[in-house]
């Protein structure tokens, strides 16, 4: 693990302002926003910005950070294998308190969560009432059709947790979730008592999993809907035809493709997507593919048919 | 340590199993005043009539996440961050219409 520098990654030198930290962490959050940045790592630079600033604009978490650097800068934090490890009582006299949503520090680095993550549940651990754990949140990417049919997916958790001798110890979780059929992108599944433990013998918080599906070669979601590309010939296209087609929860159907189908035509097969009130559909656009003219009888039949059915499709250009 | 655990107990946040204003408020670490504002500014879209009935599913859950988010970073209104919502959720109509049509954004 290695020390971080929030200050380089939010771009302002140690004596900033609050105002100037501020200001930086705005224009790059608008820089990196996942809706907006063309950047092809802007997740990650959004998530390092988070935490950066998630440190940067709380006085307590600042000022522990800052004589932590002082430290490190002395030559204090040197790991068993050379990297970083926070010396001892590094954070003395701070206590610190997560303001965000229980989703802002989600993915933040080992390095934020070995200083401020141990801090915090100690923190809370040293409460004395009873009270109920904070919730969790994560992603989870699961095949489409585990999202229509249902299934068991495994995620893997880290925390730090004190162990028994109080001491800031990783943690690992390994969730076998039982996906529930029908969940689409963008839903979020909740695991009731799989959050942060609670406190004094209150209950532990849920986890909500926002679910998101990966990439998959035919078809591609869109809300409850689903598309696919549905390839036919120029002879399919002109004179109508029959095809056969897979479908995302693994069956095979006939489809009637209208003759004169254009290209990008959507043809609709009802309730084929994603189940919920109301259901998608799957919707297949047609794609009509020229035969390659790769030998001489393909470049003789296309020159055959140029003959046999003239016609300009350019004639609307006027020239 | 390693620690593993079979969950059974998995819904999906909707229909079926909606949030009460209670938990949404617990799962974005707020109170339910805020979750009352929110509705009233259109950022949540509440089933029922009181406040004890509402139900929320999981678009609310995540255009709340995204509001307090809004809120923390840039300091804006509910008013503002139901606008910034809206336009944020058209952009990804939008891109994911066209990847659904097989078209990048180049």
């Amino acid at each position: 693990m290695e020390f971080k520098d929030y200050y380089s990654t939010l771009g302002v030198e140690r004596t900033a302002s609050e105002d100037e930290i501020r200001k930086a962490y705005r224009r790059l959050a608008r820089k990196y926003h996942p809706d907006v940045s063309k950047e092809a790592d802007a997740e990650v630079r959004m998530r390092d910005v988070n935490e950066a600033y998630e440190v940067l604009h709380d006085k307590e978490k600042r000022a522990a950070y800052d004589g932590l650097a002082e430290r490190v800068a002395r030559g204090g934090g040197a790991g068993p294998q050379g990297g970083f490890q926070p010396p001892p009582g590094w954070d003395e006299g701070f206590e610190f308190h997560h303001a965000g949503s229980p989703g802002d520090e989600a993915g933040f680095s080992d390095f934020f969560s070995s200083l401020f993550g141990a801090a915090q549940r100690r923190g809370a651990a040293r409460r004395q009432y009873r009270a109920r754990g904070d919730d969790q949140h994560a992603a989870i990417e699961i095949p489409l059709g585990m999202a229509l049919q249902g299934g068991v997916r495994e995620i893997t958790l880290r925390a730090l947790q004190p162990d028994a001798q109080g001491h800031p110890a990783w943690t690992t979780r390994t969730l076998e979730v039982t996906i529930p059929a029908g969940v689409h992108p963008g839903q979020y599944i909740r695991l009731a008592g799989q959050g942060q433990p609670g406190h004094g013998g209150g209950e532990s918080g849920d986890l909500f999993l926002e679910v998101r599906i990966q990439p998959h070669p035919l078809y591609r979601a869109e809300g409850r809907d689903i598309y696919m590309t549905l390839p036919v010939t120029p002879a399919e296209a002109a004179l109508g035809a029959q095809v056969r087609v897979p479908t995302p929860a693994g069956g095979v159907v006939d489809v009637a493709v209208p003759a004169q189908a254009r290209n990008g035509l959507k043809l609709r097969l009802k309730e084929r997507g994603f189940p919920g009130s109301p259901p998608g559909h799957l919707y297949l656009l047609v794609d009509v593919v020229l035969p390659p003219a790769d030998t001489e009888a393909a470049r003789k039949a296309y020159a055959d048919f140029a003959r046999a059915l003239p016609f300009n499709p350019r004639s609307h250009l006027g020239v | 340590m390693t620690t593993r655990i079979t969950i059974t107990a998995a819904t999906i946040v909707g229909a079926g199993q909606p949030l009460d204003a209670q938990a949404l408020a617990r799962a974005c670490n707020t109170e339910i005043d805020w979750v009352a504002q929110a509705v009233e500014a259109g950022i949540l879209q509440a089933e029922g009539d009181a406040p004890a009935a509402w139900r929320f599913h999981s678009v609310d859950l995540r255009s709340a996440l995204e509001a307090r988010r809004l809120q923390r970073d840039f300091g804006v209104e509910l008013e503002a961050a139901a606008l910034i919502l809206d336009l944020g959720r058209e952009v990804r109509r939008l891109r994911a219409r066209l990847h659904a049509h097989g078209l990048g954004l180049g």
